[in-house]
């Protein structure tokens, strides 16, 4: 049996790293350098005023990277439900969590419908690999979360405007929750 | 909601809100204005404000290595409790010796531990884990309040997975404890 990492140890945690997953992970990073421009233009200019504009053009990148990351775990939930290989109490589980997804994406949303942007939806089609039992889709969220955990904790720092990063904050509690309950799901002990 | 706070943010800057204003704004906050008041006012003191939230949120890091003290030391805790207790108290130790550094460096004074603390009676390991859990949660409702308060960027860096850590240690014990681990915090 697959031995599974010990949440208790924050060393044991997956050190997969989400940079290297994919092109929208990738281009998260490059998004989130944006963000310091704002800081920048206050430096050179001492124009707070400006810096808030400034900031929020930078947020843009980092709110649209976010969305996609959520659109994501939506679709991955949504196919470990349809998928009829969940036992009742893990689907209540990742319907609630799906439910988590959906309120994150909802917010993004709004905040890029209040600049002005028109948020992007989901993919088409999600490659999510082969799904044969509970475990692997288990393990395809837990993945997932750690992905979106690890995102929100590093742009937390890059996100320039306050309300925006108290929503942030607020999701990587939610993702900490998600990935540690996970986890003990999969190594079938209640913590 | 969001749309809402944005628009309050952008009349904050317009006002040029004050720091203590800013303060204000949640309860453990006022205790670091109380904080930052009593510092002194020596010059090379910078982020006077971030120093006070950081000295709150030590206070709770001392106070949550000897509730772990007292739990590992009451012989009530099984073989596996008494594990998860070491590691999460060990990730306190950590966050206690980080946010000692930047109050360091930044010129303030770190709070000490108190001499003594009142956990309540504890008979049992259910009591220590739900001593456990009620600080956790405490310390994670702490650093979530408090990290958009935060205005210096190397120090929300370091703040943010202390705040994972502590919604882990939470998550655990609520899962201990048969809580509902499945309902989202209101925001």
């Amino acid at each position: 049996m697959k031995t599974e990492t010990n949440l208790n140890d924050r060393k044991d945690w997956p050190k997969k790293d989400w940079a290297s997953q994919g092109t929208a992970r990738r281009d998260w990073i490059r998004l989130a350098g944006t963000a310091s421009a704002g800081a920048l233009f206050y430096l050179l200019t001492g124009n707070p005023k400006r810096l808030y504009a400034q900031s929020l053009q930078g947020d843009l990148g980092i709110l649209t990277a976010a969305l996609y990351l959520e659109n994501e775990a939506i679709a991955a939930y949504q196919a470990g439900a349809e998928s009829k290989l969940l036992t009742p109490g893990v689907l209540a589980v990742a319907v609630a969590f799906q439910g988590d997804h959906k309120y994150h994406r909802d917010g993004l949303s709004g905040v890029l419908k209040s600049l002005g942007v028109t948020p992007s939806g989901p993919e088409k089609k999600y490659d999510f690999g082969p799904l044969h039992n509970e475990q692997d889709i288990l393990r395809l969220a837990r993945n997932l979360e750690h992905g979106a955990m690890q995102a929100y904790a590093t742009l937390a720092s890059n996100i320039q405007t306050k309300p925006v990063l108290n929503f942030a904050a607020n999701v990587l509690v939610d993702e900490v929750r998600h990935f540690t309950v996970l986890n003990s799901v999969l190594s079938g002990k209640n913590y | 909601m969001l749309k809402a706070m944005l628009k309050d943010e952008t009349e904050n800057s317009k006002r040029q809100v004050s720091r203590r204003q800013m303060l204000k704004a949640g309860g453990i906050s006022v205790a670091a204005g109380a904080l930052a008041s009593a510092l002194p006012a020596a010059a090379e003191v910078r982020y006077a404000g971030d120093l006070a939230i950081l000295n709150v949120a030590l206070g709770l890091e001392h106070q949550a290595v000897a509730a772990y003290d007292a739990g590992a030391k009451s012989k009530l805790l099984s073989a596996d409790q008494l594990k998860i207790a070491v590691s999460f108290q060990t990730d306190h130790k950590r966050h206690r010796d980080t946010l000692t550094r930047y109050i360091k460096r930044f010129g303030g004074t770190p709070v000490a531990p108190k001499t003594s603390y009142d956990f309540g009676t504890i008979t049992s390991a259910t009591d220590i884990v739900k001593l456990a859990q009620s600080l956790e949660a405490g310390a994670e409702g702490a650093y979530l309040t408090n990290a958009g308060k935060l205005e210096n960027r190397e120090i929300l860096d370091a703040a943010v997975p202390i705040l994972e850590d502590e919604v882990r240690h939470n998550t655990v014990f609520e899962q201990l404890l048969g809580m509902n681990v499945t309902e989202r915090l209101k925001y």
